[in-house]
């Protein structure tokens, strides 16, 4: 059949979970290079981009798909169905963007209920009208028969807990360099070993960046919006924490080049088990007691919190794309 | 791999409060356990000797100790190693006596707690590697800076042990201030008569030829690590040759005057003359701003006076650089008084009559601006003498700290002024007297029957104001009735010397939040500073008096004959941080965050630890990112294992 797509060529699926549709969007930018990859690859099942079922999906023969490209988190039980069957049916499946390596944005609702989830999106926040109280669940009373939604899952976990998963590809999204160069990767003959993060370096973003390293002694954390960073100087050493020092580069130090901190979306470098661990050691060692030392300890306190005003959101800040990956998972309840 | 374990049951103290014999049963079952011993006392001799023969029998491939604390006997253990020709670090230390045995009150659960620690030195052990001590040669010689009391005892020791020492001094003298003192507390010995057997061995004794002695020269820069350090030294033009007599023809002859900085300007000098009478090395020096050729005059008295020959005086001499290699660098830059003008209600500069205590030291000396003779503003004798204590110390708006010295030499003062004046009266405003030591008591009983004691309660309750006959009213928050006094010395904080920062910085050291050089450990080891190689002696990291500076000079000699000794190659712990150039991207938080300044940015961008400056601590490695710096022996590895282990 036609539609099944061209059989000659290896089968290429691109799924979405909980996502934004970045990471899509990351896959369009790779502009023309995107009819080079059609040439190699067949687009087999996206449904973003193409209209094909699941059903589609469920007709194939186990490991018929040479390639899968899993974004987004598994926030839903049908994220985790999704991410079972192209598992089972795939070759290669591989963990694409922040969300499916290490729970992205999505995840940090780990640190509270789906319940509560609920209850703010639905009837407490400000911009809500409700004036039935009516809060969305998996079925409806409404229909006969009944209809039923998938669930949310109890909280967000990295796709590897839920598959088996091969490769990673990292970022918020992906830059289209490390996109294409981790299909060229997984498409050509000598694949790195598995569980590898592939299409990225291995190094922190800071060995990309231009600014010069001096000096780390904070006296303060300067909020973004606090003062204009100066020119060529390390953001960090001017008080704005950048989370450069403990993500893996591979992004081309894009945010800090453009006068904004780096946030932390291609995840922990090579050999880092918590990325916002080792964000909160690094500034926990330059912060500068300066005159603290002969203070009474009460006032000492004091003026340390004082410090982390400058961080009013903790888990925003280290744990942004990877709650669910890191050794904190999510709040215990 | 084969592990084999040593249980030691340290007598009783173990063995009554752990089921060892059921922890070794379940040792015995831990993956790659060879063997498990349970012995009596491990650390005994003939025990150590067995562990030695049973250590070389089965040659393991690595070694579990589960006895006391690795505080007491790991470096026993290790030695045993190493003895049994296994590499020292294949080791691995449970401490299930002070951890286990002593705290946990019941047996089954110390058991279960033991067999847990062992399950994680066990899966720890086997991620250790060799790990070799490098040597490095260190070179011998010293450099002192500060040639006060503190630099010249460590200079004398120092070469009294055989080393060369290269001793830097900004000021045009050495002999730090004690040398420009009448008498010193609490002995009341002359000051000058007290140094110069010393300082006469510096310059011209047998200790002479091994002391370098650069005055008005200053330490410009240093780069290198304990025991190779190159360090730049700024000397200033003396203006006179080393050949010069110090006879004093040129001063006689100079026809320009200025103010003496070393009499606090109370006198004046010529623009070629000595800095005192008495100052050592006996040589005056050139000031080329006073000098009449600074206002286009070709004035040349100095040349035609000198008897040996124009040419040992210098016209225009410039600063020279210098460098020496030094192993060690002895800091004994000592403190200075906080300045007096900074306390509006004394009027110090404003009423004639009010003098610093460093002033006041001048006038008695009988090598000061006035040969000793101390008289009021208006030429009278004093009849009555007020001394103020703790300007500035005490004060928490200035120093929180009593600066130790003030007591002692204001009874000195007080002493002096009785034995010259009998007739006069000494008022001593003070708000506490500290006077520890042997001879402070008899101190008090030194200032005679007319010597008064006034208390007044808060830092600032002291104010002067000028009185009738050119005398001076000193009022206090006590609300008695004001003193009057001819004269009234201030006692100010002592603070560090000017150039402080300046120097820690060129040494890459840290300073105190007081400003004053931080020393390893502030009880226990004060004569070392924070960065390997540096020292610290005087007044430089605490004020002090003259035996705490002399006994500082000696400490820091000792500290070095310890820590360098002469011949011998300096050791390098393996436990130390090392970079992964791979991993590294030159943020630089380990630059900032070591407190031994041995981690670096090198110029290709990426971080650097310097094995001879680290002393493992670990910081880097637990700050970096990047997860690029890993400490020898405490590898993130080993360490992950451990806690498995442990949590299994």
């Amino acid at each position: 059949m036609e539609c099944d797509g061209k059989p000659g060529k290896p089968k290429l699926a691109v799924y979405w979970g909980g996502s934004c549709g970045g990471c899509e969007i990351a896959l369009v930018n790779l502009g023309e290079r995107l009819l080079a990859l059609d040439e190699r690859l067949d687009f087999f099942f996206c449904p973003c981009l193409l209209d094909r079922k699941n059903k589609d999906v469920e007709e194939l023969d186990d490991g018929a798909i040479a390639l899968t490209l899993f974004n987004g988190a598994a926030r839903t039980t049908e994220n985790l169905e999704m991410a079972r069957l192209l598992r089972r049916k795939s070759r290669l499946f591989v963990a694409y963007g922040a969300c499916a390596s290490s729970g992205g944005i999505p995840a940090l609702a780990n640190l509270d209920t789906p319940g509560s989830l609920s209850r703010t999106v639905f009837l407490e926040s400000p911009t809500v009208e409700n004036p039935s109280r009516h809060v969305p669940g998996s079925s409806s009373p409404y229909c006969t028969p009944a209809l039923s939604l998938p669930k949310l899952t109890g909280s967000i976990l990295p796709l590897s807990a839920i598959a088996n998963v091969d490769y990673l590809i990292p970022g918020c999204p992906p830059e289209p360099e490390t996109v294409w160069s981790a299909i060229a990767i997984l498409t050509g003959a000598d694949l790195p070993p598995k569980g590898s993060v592939v299409g990225a370096g291995t190094v922190p973003v800071c060995d990309e960046c231009s600014r010069i390293r001096g000096e780390k002694r904070l006296r303060r954390f300067v909020r973004f919006h606090e003062a204009v960073p100066r020119d060529g100087e390390c953001l960090l050493d001017q008080g704005i924490v950048c989370m450069g020092g403990a993500t893996r580069s591979g992004c081309g130090a894009l945010c800090p080049g453009a006068n904004v901190p780096c946030s932390g979306c291609y995840g922990p470098p090579e050999g880092v088990a918590d990325q916002g661990a080792a964000m909160v050691g690094a500034l926990g060692s330059v912060l500068d007691p300066g005159e603290l030392a002969a203070l009474p300890e009460g006032e000492m306190a004091a003026r340390t919190d004082a410090l982390f005003e400058g961080i009013p959101d903790g888990a925003g800040t280290f744990y942004r794309y990877s709650l669910a990956g890191s050794l904190l998972r999510r709040r215990r309840p | 791999m084969m592990i084999g374990v040593f249980l030691c049951t340290c007598g009783t103290a173990i063995a009554e409060r752990i089921d060892v014999e059921r922890l070794a049963a379940a040792v015995g079952r831990l993956p790659d356990v060879a063997w498990c011993r349970t012995v009596g006392f491990l650390c005994s001799e003939a025990e150590k000797e067995r562990m030695e023969g049973v250590l070389r029998d089965e040659a393991p491939d690595r070694v579990v100790v589960a006895a006391c604390s690795p505080r007491e006997h790991e470096a026993t253990f290790m030695g045993v190693m190493e003895k049994a020709g296994l590499n020292p670090y294949l080791l691995q230390m449970v401490n299930i006596r002070e951890q286990v045995a002593w705290i946990t009150p019941e047996i089954s659960r110390a058991t279960r707690k033991a067999e847990s620690l062992l399950a994680g030195a066990v899966a720890r052990v086997r991620r250790h590697a060799p790990l070799e001590t490098k040597r490095v040669e260190a070179v011998p010689d010293v450099l002192v800076v500060g040639g006060g009391p503190a630099g010249i005892k460590a200079a004398i020791e120092l070469a009294e042990a055989g080393r060369r020492v290269v001793l830097v001094e900004r000021s045009a003298v050495i002999g730090g201030l004690p040398v420009r003192f009448e008498e010193v507390a609490p002995g009341m010995e002359c000051g000058p008569c007290m140094l110069e057997p010393l300082l006469g061995e510096l310059l011209h004794g047998r200790l002479a030829e091994r002391i370098e002695i650069l005055t008005m020269a200053e330490v410009t820069g240093a780069v290198g690590y304990c025991g190779n350090f190159t360090v730049t030294i700024g000397v200033r033009g003396r203006g006179v040759d080393r050949a010069c007599i110090g006879c004093g023809e040129c001063a006689a002859a100079c026809p320009a005057t200025a103010a003496n900085p070393y009499d606090y300007g109370l006198g004046t000098r010529k623009a070629i003359d000595f800095p005192f009478p008495g100052a050592l090395p006996n040589l005056p020096y050139l000031d080329a701003a006073t000098c009449r050729r600074a206002a286009g005059e070709e004035c040349r008295a100095c040349k035609d006076a000198c008897h040996l020959g124009e040419e040992t005086v210098r016209f225009d001499e410039p600063v020279t650089t210098v460098e020496r290699s030094v192993g060690a660098v002895v800091i004994a830059t000592g403190g200075e008084p906080i300045d007096a003008v900074r306390f509006p209600a004394l009027r110090y500069g404003e009423i004639p009559g009010v003098y610093t205590s460093v002033e006041f030291e001048r006038l008695l000396s009988s090598s000061g601006p006035t040969g000793g003779k101390l008289a009021t503003a208006g030429g009278r004798e004093p009849e009555s003498v007020a001394i103020v204590h703790c300007v500035g110390s005490r004060d928490p708006a200035h120093r929180d700290y009593c600066s130790g010295v003030c007591c002692a030499y204001a009874l000195k003062f007080g002493h002096i002024v009785a034995s010259r004046f009998p007739g006069a009266s000494m008022h001593h405003v003070y708000r506490e007297l500290n006077l520890p030591g042997k001879g402070g008591a008899a101190l008090l009983r030194r200032g005679g029957e007319k010597s008064f004691f006034h208390r007044y309660r808060m830092p600032d309750g002291i104010s002067l104001s000028p009185g009738a006959g050119g005398r001076i009213t000193v009022t206090s928050d006590t609300g008695q009735d004001g003193i009057t006094a001819d004269i009234v010395v201030l006692c100010p904080a002592i603070v560090p010397a000017e150039g402080t920062a300046g120097l820690a910085k060129i040494f890459d050291t840290p300073l105190d939040h007081l400003g004053f050089f931080e020393e390893l450990h502030g009880t226990t080891d004060t004569a070392r500073g924070k960065v390997k190689g540096i020292y610290l002696a005087g007044s430089c990291r605490e004020p002090g008096d003259i035996r705490q500076a002399m006994l500082g000079g000696s400490a820091a000699a000792a500290a070095i004959h310890a820590d360098i000794p002469e011949g011998k190659e300096l050791e390098i712990s393996p436990v130390c941080a090392v970079t992964d150039r791979e991993r590294c991207a030159g943020c630089g938080i380990c630059v900032s965050l070591c407190p031994y300044r041995a981690a670096a940015l090198v110029p290709d961008g990426k971080a650097e630890v310097n094995q001879l400056l680290c002393h493992g601590c670990g910081s880097c490695a637990a700050g970096c990112p990047g997860g690029a710096i890993s400490v020898g022996y405490f590898t993130r590895e080993a360490i992950l294992a451990e806690l498995e282990g442990i949590l299994r």
